[in-house]
């Protein structure tokens, strides 16, 4: 029976290639695949190639990954799909020929999919009645959309499933959902029909698994993380596909785990409604999913059902919101915590008698209540006997210069403020913030344009 | 009756979707599930959170996998790009989750 195995590469960019590495070189695995895709990247891309046309992409998927374990994967047959391409999917490939041309890779064909960037439609789906509505929040897309960065439609797998069909050895995509890099080569393989749902969710949900790499495997893992064997060495997660049956594994020789747990974490892992998870290729149902070891490191997936795609897919808008600042102060035993809340409102007297202008001010304590904030532990004893406090003060302003107001205010309270302020990490910045506008577009405003290019 | 923490009998996960915070909670012997569907409603959740979490949480059952799916609207304090807080995707809203204080029936942990 024909069994296809797909191993998941990358968590996000910035991930480390290691484990991908070692799949090339150790796993038998016929597809690779790497998300480095999360919601806020494309914006960060786009700014990028504003600065440097050249930008825009992943750049560590080749100047890493493919540099290091590329042309074995192509010896071996390993094609990899990913969407690393982000905003300059063409400056990507360009510079994936460059590498391959000098590594005397003649023949290697790398395949493209274009086509889901779409900010230059816009005004026209405007003209057409279509009012990007914000699913989260209210809001008039007409007020935002002099400040786009970025518009990309979430595509699925179609133009991926091309290339691979036209012989690609690497498929780069813009903003193709994270689980289509996975469901593409398995529907290729087992050639399910566009309206399998059932097959196409249990493509879906091995993508699932292995978008998110070692999350998948061990790592951010609350049921026993002191228990996960080799957590230096992590592999990343390995899904098997035979007509029949669905298991998740991991490559020979490598740390990590691979059990019901383990799995059953990175299942729900931001699914929202289990019985209706969208995706652009398939509505799926996970809601009476079965999971069950059935060998070390070896679990089975089972029960998943799919439903009619979504009739728009959803679109990644990122804009321009406005500018933030965080500025910080440590403060040590005795009374950390009293000294540092102290010196967060001598700061915040002196930016009222400036006049700062900001739409929005956040105060909280490293070491006390940062993280969990209004749920944190705030007893007296753990209070005043807390070994040290880290003041945070982050503001956020629609005006630039307002939120710089505070950036010359925190270092001299080691001087002028409360005993033993340490000022740490030089001064702050002005950041720009980029906000998410959630909304969807009609599926026929998209024309996926796959291609494909052979190296010389 | 004895009160413990949500992490004494639970694992899970957090998530995020722009603002939406997404928990996952799975029970960590079979016989938790019930004690879990009982003392983590959204109303109780809703209620823990407080000012933290200022849109709808629902509930998703999935009794298959012995744990649940919490979705928490409005929870990041603006999502990913926005939020001032230090832990802007919700990273720790798990443990967050998990230290939810929940009460037991005497044995009710030994069936």
């Amino acid at each position: 029976m024909k069994k296809i195995a797909i191993g998941g590469g990358q968590g996000f960019w910035g991930d480390s290639p290691d484990a991908a590495l070692h799949m090339i070189r150790k796993a038998d695995i016929q597809y690779l695949s790497c998300d480095y895709l999360a919601e806020l990247t494309l914006s960060i891309m786009a700014k990028q190639q504003v600065k440097n046309p050249k930008a825009g992409f992943a750049p560590d998927f080749r100047s890493r990954l493919l540099a290091e374990g590329g042309k074995e994967a192509w010896e071996k047959h390993i094609r990899i799909c990913t969407n690393a391409g982000g905003m300059n999917i063409t400056g990507c490939v360009e510079d994936i020929r460059d590498w391959a041309e000098a590594e005397g890779m003649h023949g290697y064909k790398i395949g493209y999919v274009l086509g889901d960037s779409i900010k230059d439609q816009i005004p026209q789906l405007l003209k057409d009645g279509w009012t990007f509505p914000n699913f989260d929040y209210d809001g008039d897309f007409n007020d935002i959309v002099d400040k786009i960065y970025n518009c990309n439609a979430y595509i699925g797998h179609e133009g991926i499933e091309s290339c691979l069909a036209d012989g690609a050895d690497v498929v780069i995509t813009g903003r193709a959902a994270d689980s289509a890099l996975f469901l593409a080569p398995l529907k290729y393989e087992f050639g399910w029909a566009n309206d399998d749902w059932d097959n196409l969710a249990r493509g879906i949900m091995a993508g699932h698994l292995l978008e998110c790499g070692g999350q998948g495997a061990g790592g951010n893992y609350m049921y026993d993380w002191r228990g996960v064997p080799r957590m230096d060495e992590l592999g990343f997660p390995i899904a098997e596909l035979t007509e029949d049956t669905f298991d998740i594994t991991k490559a020979p020789d490598c740390g990590g785990v691979i059990c019901e747990q383990s799995c059953k974490e990175q299942f729900l892992y931001e699914v929202l409604d289990p019985s209706n998870y969208l995706t652009p290729d398939v509505n799926v149902d996970v809601s009476h999913a079965t999971l069950t070891q059935v060998g070390d490191n070896r679990v089975r997936v089972g029960n998943i059902k799919g439903k009619e795609k979504p009739k728009d897919l959803k679109l990644c808008v990122g804009y321009h919101k406005g500018w933030k600042t965080v500025s910080m102060l440590s403060f040590a035993w005795p009374d950390a915590y009293e000294k540092a809340q102290y010196c967060a409102e001598l700061i915040m007297k002196k930016m009222q008698r400036r006049g700062m202008k900001a739409d929005d001010v956040h105060i909280s304590f490293i070491g006390i209540n940062s993280l969990h904030l209004g749920v944190a532990d705030m007893s007296p004893e753990l209070l005043k006997n807390a070994n040290e406090c880290v003041m945070r003060i982050a503001v956020f302003s629609e005006d630039k210069n307002e939120c710089a107001k505070i950036i010359p205010e925190i270092s001299p309270m080691q001087l002028n403020g409360p005993p033993g302020a340490s000022f740490f990490g030089g001064r702050a910045h002005v950041q720009e913030v980029m906000a998410l506008w959630p909304t969807t577009v009609p599926r026929d405003a998209i024309k996926i344009e796959p291609h494909v290019l052979e190296v010389k | 009756m004895a009160e413990i923490y949500l992490n004494d009998i639970a694992h899970g996960r957090s998530g995020d979707k722009g603002d939406t915070s997404n928990v996952c909670v799975f029970a960590r012997k079979p016989q938790y599930y019930k004690i879990i569907e009982r003392e983590v409603t959204p109303e109780v959740l809703k209620a823990y959170f407080g000012d933290m979490v200022k849109g709808d949480i629902t509930r998703y059952e999935v009794p298959s996998l012995g744990g649940f799916n919490f979705v928490m609207k409005h929870a990041l304090g603006g999502g990913a790009t926005m939020s001032l807080r230090l832990d802007s995707l919700g990273k720790s809203m798990g443990s967050a989750v998990m230290r939810l204080k929940i009460h037991v029936e005497d044995g009710e942990l030994d069936e």
